[in-house]
């Protein structure tokens, strides 16, 4: 049973309150292979290792079935709004 | 041949790379060479020239009526050699200059030298010279060596006799000489990945565990990748090890696939660290990220900053 991308973001949406979330499988259909882009609040004032550890925990039930998670941004909401407009 | 050479006070080194130049010119005749100071091994230097660098033309001193540029001593002196621009581009570098072996002093754009080294293929070391510190490098000084005289030994003396010469002129030996400076003199080679046991065999009186920590803490930057620094086995660590290549950071490699040397690394260093994958980076103790991480902090300039502290 592969992981979809809805999971993904499901999971994402539950424990990290995003205000931006995009996912994009990057399996072709298996659910192995994901990108990950994700702003939140509750990444104020993290290093970017421990950020990526609470995308990785929020993930903890599924990513025993997906093969790579790749995450492209953790930003916080003020350091997303420039890039946004751009 | 020998016994003559024998007479004009030769050595048998000297015979060999001397005997080819007068087979060549039968009618000029080899002479003992006035020996640098610094230098009891003579030294064959061909002088530069950038406009006959194709045909690479081998001229003993003896034949020195052809060029004006011939060196009249053994060694090729650094005020003799001419002075040559460093184009832009290593593609041209290596086009302009020789790949034999020889001494060779880089000036800068207010016509400093900056650095004098050796090397066997010339061109490439100015190629890195020119790439890694381009503010520093504006043009060259070469002296070839003969081909076949190219140990070391004749090296450094030819490198001692241009730094000697240097320092009774100016007094001063150039910045790039001096010590810890290691810009200039960056190995070229890669450095070998580390390996926390010496094999399987050997059983550890040390858990693991400490093995990475005494690792990580005595090493400025480790990366744990897949694979070996020069052959990566997985597009994420390639990645990683490019870009830490290329910020030149001096950083330590360990291969967690190795399973002979580093056996049981992947699961104790995932425990270890709290991180699931590999790569893995350390920096002074501490594990700054993987692949993900490592990429976005080299595009914001975040990494630079890090390694600069």
């Amino acid at each position: 049973m592969g992981v979809t991308k809805e999971d993904v973001e499901d999971a994402l949406n539950d424990s990290l309150k995003p205000s931006h979330l995009e996912v994009i499988d990057t399996s072709g259909g298996c659910g192995a292979s994901f990108d990950v882009e994700i702003v939140s609040e509750n990444f104020e004032g993290k290093r970017l290792l421990e950020r990526h550890r609470l995308v990785n925990a929020a993930l903890s039930a599924q990513m025993p079935h997906i093969h790579a998670l790749s995450i492209k941004k953790v930003l916080t909401p003020s350091q997303w709004k420039p890039l946004e407009k751009a | 041949m020998a016994s003559a050479v024998q007479l004009m006070g030769f050595n048998s080194s000297h015979l060999r790379c001397h005997y080819s130049s007068f087979r060549r010119h039968p009618k000029t005749i080899p002479h003992p060479l006035a020996l640098s100071s610094s230098s009891h091994e003579a030294t064959y230097l061909r002088c530069f020239l950038p406009s006959t660098r194709r045909r690479r033309k081998v001229i003993g001193r003896s034949v020195s009526f052809r060029s004006p540029f011939l060196p009249t001593t053994a060694v090729l002196k650094l005020d003799e050699a001419k002075l040559v621009s460093i184009p832009s581009g290593s593609d041209r570098v290596e086009d302009r200059f020789p790949h034999g072996a020889g001494v060779y002093g880089v000036y800068d754009k207010a016509g400093e030298l900056q650095f004098i080294g050796i090397s066997r293929n010339v061109a490439a070391s100015i190629a890195a010279h020119s790439k890694a510190l381009p503010d520093l490098c504006c043009s060259v000084k070469v002296g070839l060596l003969e081909g076949d005289n190219s140990d070391k030994t004749v090296l450094t003396d030819a490198w001692k006799s241009w730094l000697e010469e240097h320092i009774t002129l100016t007094g001063k030996i150039p910045p790039g000489n001096q010590n810890g400076n290691s810009p200039w003199v960056r190995r070229p080679q890669r450095k070998p990945d580390l390996r926390l046991t010496p094999g399987r065999h050997v059983q550890l009186t040390v858990p693991l565990e400490e093995l990475i920590d005494l690792l990580v803490k005595e090493n400025e930057v480790v990366a744990f990748i897949k694979g070996s620094r020069s052959a990566p086995q997985c597009g994420f660590s390639q990645r990683v090890v490019g870009i830490l290549e290329s910020l030149r950071v001096d950083f330590e490699c360990v291969d967690v696939l190795d399973e002979e040397h580093n056996f049981g690394l992947r699961e104790t260093l995932k425990r270890y660290s709290n991180w699931p994958t590999f790569p893995q980076v350390f920096v002074r103790g501490e594990l700054i990220g993987g692949c993900d991480i490592i990429s976005s902090m080299a595009e914001k300039g975040e990494l630079v900053a890090l390694f600069r502290k």
